[in-house]
């Protein structure tokens, strides 16, 4: 391991990080913390109830999420590296066409045009631009994955860097809903995320060979959880 | 002239990234060879009042006969059986289906048993699903169970392509395998991959599902999963979004029953206004087919405006 930033690379590596932790933060203002991911019915349920079943509960997303949306982040990611816009979009459809449910539909196209109206305005530039006026004018859903891979770009970050903020994000906002409604210790719910987080690196092995039409996941349970979640009347998040 | 064996033919489904670790050939017959590449095509068209299945291609082991007339609820119905000479699915197995329904056809389509993925030792069998409705029309396919033994492997792809005014109901139901066979077999299998596709007669995309399971790299039984039940049922239905609000306002969702009758059931809106998604999960398969059974009705009641006759006794 190195210890020292060497050259112009390393010192890059030092702002890159900074990058990641400040758009890959829960407390970024693109809404997430509304939304639970079917944490609240999870526990409303019971399926959740204490750190081993939360920790289940959101490893089983992560990896779902790997195979599924973590997919097309590194398509995006690959397209607004090279400029290709329609590329882009070719991964938000695959996105949104795969969003089977309502809650998750609305979550992924508003987190995803936050996303894209902070970094047109963070780091402005010809993709970030481009993108945001895709949405704005209606011509592709804009769907969080792919505002992701494009802000990536944008950023100067690495698609290992993208997709760890996309595995981060979804499992903090799991865990930090279930510390809101669950009694749990502060820190057994950090024990939780530093144990998911572990296994990012074989999710991105998995993923990274994967084409678009590959996308896959199987998460019945989150589906069925989801769908009565829609029609509850007490409830605290968005989904 | 080469001696060395002919290259197994290639199909749609052999390159995908989950088959990957099953390419070698079975030591029976190489996969997809005659007898393994069963193909049906079945055509329905309006004559009158009725729909009659009017054109039907076959090709061993998948095979139907004719359609029936015996809906009590829609007389007019041609209801069809796809039978399977086989003894199930085999390792090797390329299967393909093709329906299509004519501008107004209505039929219902089923299966005469279970679909037993047999146990494998090699490669892995697949099935290929094309699905066309063309203006007005109405399908129901709702075959039986699917059970996959120990070790199998099985990737299908369903394409449905269906006009914006046509309504296709199709349903699979998923068991975790021989559940009550000897000490119990419950999701032993390898692989089961289930692509299902929505697209409208201009190609446009408007939803896609594409679940895989491999019990052996990931516990299927999980939280999230399948959350500790063993039967799955997955009900899509293509309708416009006018019949899929007042389906959706009747279908029966959440919990039902205690024990192993018990059962959880969810619906939600497809994106693109292509219908509904309605999934449920139980212990058996029979409190899972009676909650499809209660939205099977309440879809052909919306748009038909026709009952479900009462079930067969020995169905």
């Amino acid at each position: 391991m190195t210890t020292l930033a060497e050259g112009p690379e390393g010192l890059a590596a030092v702002t890159g990080v900074l990058r990641a932790l400040q758009f890959g933060d829960s407390m970024f203002p693109v809404g997430g913390f509304s939304f639970s991911n079917g944490v609240e019915t999870a526990l409303a349920e019971g399926t959740v109830h204490d750190a081993v079943t939360l920790s289940r509960w959101v490893r089983a997303a992560t990896r779902n999420a790997a195979t599924g949306d973590g997919v097309a982040v590194l398509h995006a990611h690959r397209a607004a590296l090279r400029g290709d816009l329609d590329g882009v979009a070719a991964a938000d459809r695959a996105v949104y066409v795969r969003k089977l449910n309502e809650e998750t539909r609305t979550m992924t196209v508003r987190t995803g045009r936050k996303l894209a109206e902070a970094a047109a305005r963070i780091v402005p530039g010809p993709m970030v631009d481009g993108w945001l006026e895709r949405i704005s004018t209606g011509q592709t859903a804009g769907c969080y994955p792919a505002g992701l891979g494009v802000s990536g770009v944008a950023l100067g970050l690495a698609e290992t860097d993208v997709f760890a903020m996309h595995q981060y994000s979804l499992a903090a906002t799991m865990v930090g809903a279930a510390v809101r409604l669950l009694p749990l210790h502060h820190l057994a719910a950090q024990e939780v995320l530093f144990e998911v987080n572990g296994h990012c690196a074989g999710d991105y092995q998995t993923a990274r060979g994967r084409e678009l039409a590959d996308m896959s996941g199987f998460a019945p349970q989150v589906d069925v959880l989801a769908a009565v979640h829609v029609r509850a009347h007490v409830r605290m998040f968005m989904n | 002239m080469s001696t060395a064996a002919p290259a197994p033919p290639r199909h749609p489904l052999d390159g995908l990234p989950q088959l990957a670790d099953y390419q070698d050939q079975p030591a029976q017959q190489p996969a997809g060879a005659v007898g393994k590449d069963a193909y049906l095509r079945l055509g329905f068209a309006r004559r009158g009042e009725r729909t009659v299945l009017a054109d039907l291609h076959r090709r061993a082991p998948l095979l139907v006969q004719q359609a029936l007339y015996f809906d009590e609820g829609m007389p007019d119905l041609p209801c069809v059986f796809m039978i399977s000479t086989s003894g199930g699915i085999l390792q090797g197995d390329r299967y393909a289906v093709d329906i299509t329904l004519d501008p107004g056809a209505q039929a219902h389509v089923t299966t005469q048993a279970a679909t037993k993925i047999q146990q494998m030792d090699a490669n892995y069998a697949t099935m290929v699903q094309d699905i066309t409705l063309a203006a007005g029309s109405y399908l129901e396919f709702l075959p039986d169970p699917i059970i996959p033994y120990r070790d199998s492997r099985y990737a299908s792809r369903t394409r449905l392509c269906v006009a914006a005014d046509a309504t296709a109901l199709y349903a699979e139901i998923l068991l975790p395998g021989r559940k009550h066979h000897r000490d119990g077999e419950i999701f032993a299998y390898r692989l089961y991959s289930a692509a299902v596709q929505g697209v409208r007669p201009d190609g446009r995309e408007l939803f896609a599902e594409n679940l895989v399971i491999e019990p052996g790299t990931w516990p299927v039984d999980a939280p999230g999963l399948m959350g500790g039940y063993h039967v799955l049922a997955n009900a899509i239905l293509m309708t416009p979004p006018e019949t899929a609000a007042r389906v959706a306002a009747q279908a029966p969702v959440g919990h039902t029953g205690t024990g192993d009758d018990r059962t959880a059931t969810g619906i939600s809106v497809l994106p693109n206004d292509a219908g509904l998604i309605y999934k449920v999960l139980g212990m058996e398969t029979e409190p899972v087919r009676a909650q499809v059974r209660a939205f099977w009705s309440v879809v052909r009641r919306e748009v038909t405006g026709n009952e479900v006759p009462d079930n067969f006794r020995w169905r």
